[in-house]
């Protein structure tokens, strides 16, 4: 186990190198820079300006200094925009909020998940099972985007129960968690469906029925694991899409979170905040994924952390 | 000893297919007795498995469906039990065993976690008491270190082991009745003959009836009191074992005979199988379901159904023919 963290840690810094690599020059390749506005700047503010983001160096330089500060100081430095910020703050300021946003939309999906799949792979072949697929299955087709779209012209325009936009109550994490959620709360379902049908087919289901057990207990104590095995393989991918899900449904409900500062920073060529928040998410969907990778030891005794 | 515990009249099990309804057992009766075991022969499709699937209420439904008879426990009728009902019969008095131990045990949870569901459910033990009797029971069947194996998962453990697993299970609660499906088809020889001894060591301790479904009918004759055997949803042939290997009286089960190989025959002597394929049972040729393989088979088979009636070794055979008088004719394959 140790063994198996210290290996993957590893990976992880070379992963985040490689990311750090690339996006800075995927960055620098967008033509404009942070200051290249309509509005002309004073050739001498921007001398200055340049100089103190290393920007008046040649790029390997730039390169060098900010992999610099970034390993050996663990900073991850200042804004270039947002003056007075550094891109810690930004984060430590973004980050609760797109955690409760993507934690609230992961649990939803989870719980509106795997109940829907376990009802439907109990009641097979029934109205039932049909319209609950048939829901999954448009819950896949639409992108969130349109989910949002269709939410707010009901439950905010139609039936005002939710507010628009913004963030600070129980309120305002509902709908876009909803809206986050709900494509891959109808994938997993489809997931547990099937995974369910396939464990309810295996001989050591019949075997539990032999031994006296209600359908309640053969169902949640001896079929559940095995049907859920899919779902954890599916939770680093989904985790990957709530990510990038919440660029969109940030921006769409105003939610001053990460992928919101995300988009503002790579349209405004905030070098540093980009390099921040790629870092983070990278960071995020490694360990999410290294997560799911335990997970599924602790699911199958058959499986092996090496 | 012939203190009746399980009394099946009659029983009637259809299955639903696209070829139509399959009538995969059709008037099957027998009787079971304290302390005997019952042996259960026939080819794949022969309704054996089915037959005791329908005792237990296992029968997947739909496609399945019990459409007649009776199968008296000690009198009740488990075939009109509800579910919760059926569920304090299943694994506490009637237990089975089943053919592929890799299989039949669940790979996600512990020996420990399977075993003592049993007792605590049935008998309503506490966890430490149900974890002992577990131990207990895993020694007994010859499981070794069994408080420290106890806790390991299935695929710690051999296809043999599993199978001793899967016995110390069943067993858990004492249940009047065994059903073993093809308890040692999955297994190695070596290993059949321990299962086996086994089995008939706890018979002789608990007294437990044992029905036991197989189609190798060495394991019949090394275990069983009685045999039945089973063609196309039916009995066919019904004896004590010692009447039906000497003189068996159905063509079908002479055949089953003449096609394995004896040690007491000579080296050169030929294997004579049965000729053609099982039948399709949705679509059952009138008369005998055997006649078209039947070496014996008159005109008569064709347009009637022999009934089982009594036989001279003392039990039941479903055949017009006497087949030690009978003359044999080639049988033509299609």
């Amino acid at each position: 186990m140790i063994g198996f963290l210290a290996k993957r840690l590893l990976w992880m810094a070379l992963t985040l190198w490689v990311v750090f690599t690339v996006s800075f020059f995927l960055m620098r390749a967008v033509p404009g820079g942070p200051f290249s506005e309509e509005r002309k700047i004073d050739p001498y503010a921007l001398e200055v300006f340049e100089a103190r983001y290393n920007l008046d160096e040649p790029l390997p330089v730039q390169y060098w200094l900010e992999l610099k500060r970034t390993v050996w100081h663990g900073d991850l430095g200042l804004s270039i925009r947002k003056v007075d910020y550094t891109v810690a703050e930004i984060i430590a300021e973004g980050l609760p909020i797109s955690a409760t946003l993507g934690i609230v939309a992961m649990a939803f999906a989870l719980t509106l998940g795997i109940t829907a799949g376990v009802v439907s792979s109990v009641r097979r072949g029934t109205v039932l099972d049909f319209s609950l697929m048939t829901v999954a299955t448009v819950g896949i087709a639409l992108p969130n985007f349109v989910v949002a779209g269709i939410a707010i012209v009901l439950v905010v325009f139609i039936w005002p129960i939710f507010p628009a936009a913004g963030w600070g109550g129980v309120q305002h994490v509902i709908l876009p968690a909803f809206c986050l959620g709900a494509p891959y709360a109808a994938y997993i379902a489809r997931l547990v469906r099937t995974g369910m049908l396939d464990v309810l087919g295996q001989d050591y289901i019949r075997t539990a029925y032999a031994k006296g057990l209600m359908p309640r207990r053969v169902i949640m104590r001896h079929a559940m694991k095995g049907a859920m095995l899919p779902v954890a393989s599916f939770l680093g991918p989904a985790v990957a899409g709530i990510l990038t899900g919440s660029l969109i449904i940030e921006q769409i409900f105003a939610i001053p979170g990460l992928a919101y500062n995300f988009v503002q920073a790579a349209v405004q060529r905030d070098y540093t905040v980009a390099m921040g928040l790629v870092l983070t998410y990278t960071t995020l969907l490694y360990t999410m994924n290294l997560l799911v990778d335990i997970s599924y030891s602790y699911l199958d005794p058959r499986v092996k952390l090496e | 000893m012939s203190e009746n515990i399980l009394q099946v009249d009659e029983l009637a099990v259809e299955f639903k297919t696209d070829d139509g309804i399959v009538k995969a057992v059709d008037g099957v009766s027998f009787a079971l007795d304290r302390g005997e075991t019952l042996g259960i022969v026939g080819e794949s499709g022969s309704g054996k498995s089915v037959t005791n699937l329908a005792i237990m209420g296992l029968i997947p439904q739909p496609p399945g469906r019990v459409t007649a008879g009776r199968a008296l426990l000690k009198g009740e009728d488990l075939l009109q039990m509800s579910t919760r009902q059926l569920t304090k019969v299943r694994g506490n008095r009637i237990a089975m065993i089943f053919q592929d131990p890799m299989t039949s045990l669940n790979p996600f949870l512990s020996i420990a976690d399977q075993l003592t569901e049993v007792t605590r459910i049935h008998l309503k033990l506490s966890y430490e008491k149900s974890l002992t009797r577990a131990i207990e029971m895993l020694e007994r069947v010859g499981i070794a270190d069994p408080g420290r194996r106890v806790h390991d998962y299935p695929h710690q453990f051999s296809g043999g082991m599993r199978q001793r697993v899967m016995i110390a299970m069943a067993l858990l609660c004492k249940p009047e009745v065994l059903i073993a499906d093809e308890p040692t088809t999955a297994l190695d020889v070596t290993i059949q003959a321990q299962i086996l001894e086994l089995m008939h060591e706890l018979q002789e301790t608990e007294g437990t009836a044992i029905i036991l479904i197989t189609h190798d009918l060495g394991v019949i004759a090394s275990v069983c009191h009685r045999v039945g055997v089973m063609y196309a949803g039916k009995f066919v042939e019904k004896a004590d074992v010692d009447g039906l290997y000497e003189h068996p009286q159905h063509p079908y089960t002479l055949g089953l005979m003449e096609s394995i190989a004896r040690l007491d025959e000579e080296a050169t002597a030929r294997l004579t199988p049965i000729v053609g394929q099982p039948p399709d049972l949705a679509h059952l040729p009138p008369g005998c379901a055997f006649r078209p393989r039947c070496p014996y088979a008159v005109d008569r088979c064709a347009a009637e159904e022999p009934p089982l009636a009594d036989g001279p070794h003392g039990g039941q055979h479903a055949c017009f023919v006497d087949v030690s008088t009978a003359e044999r004719k080639e049988v033509v394959d299609g």
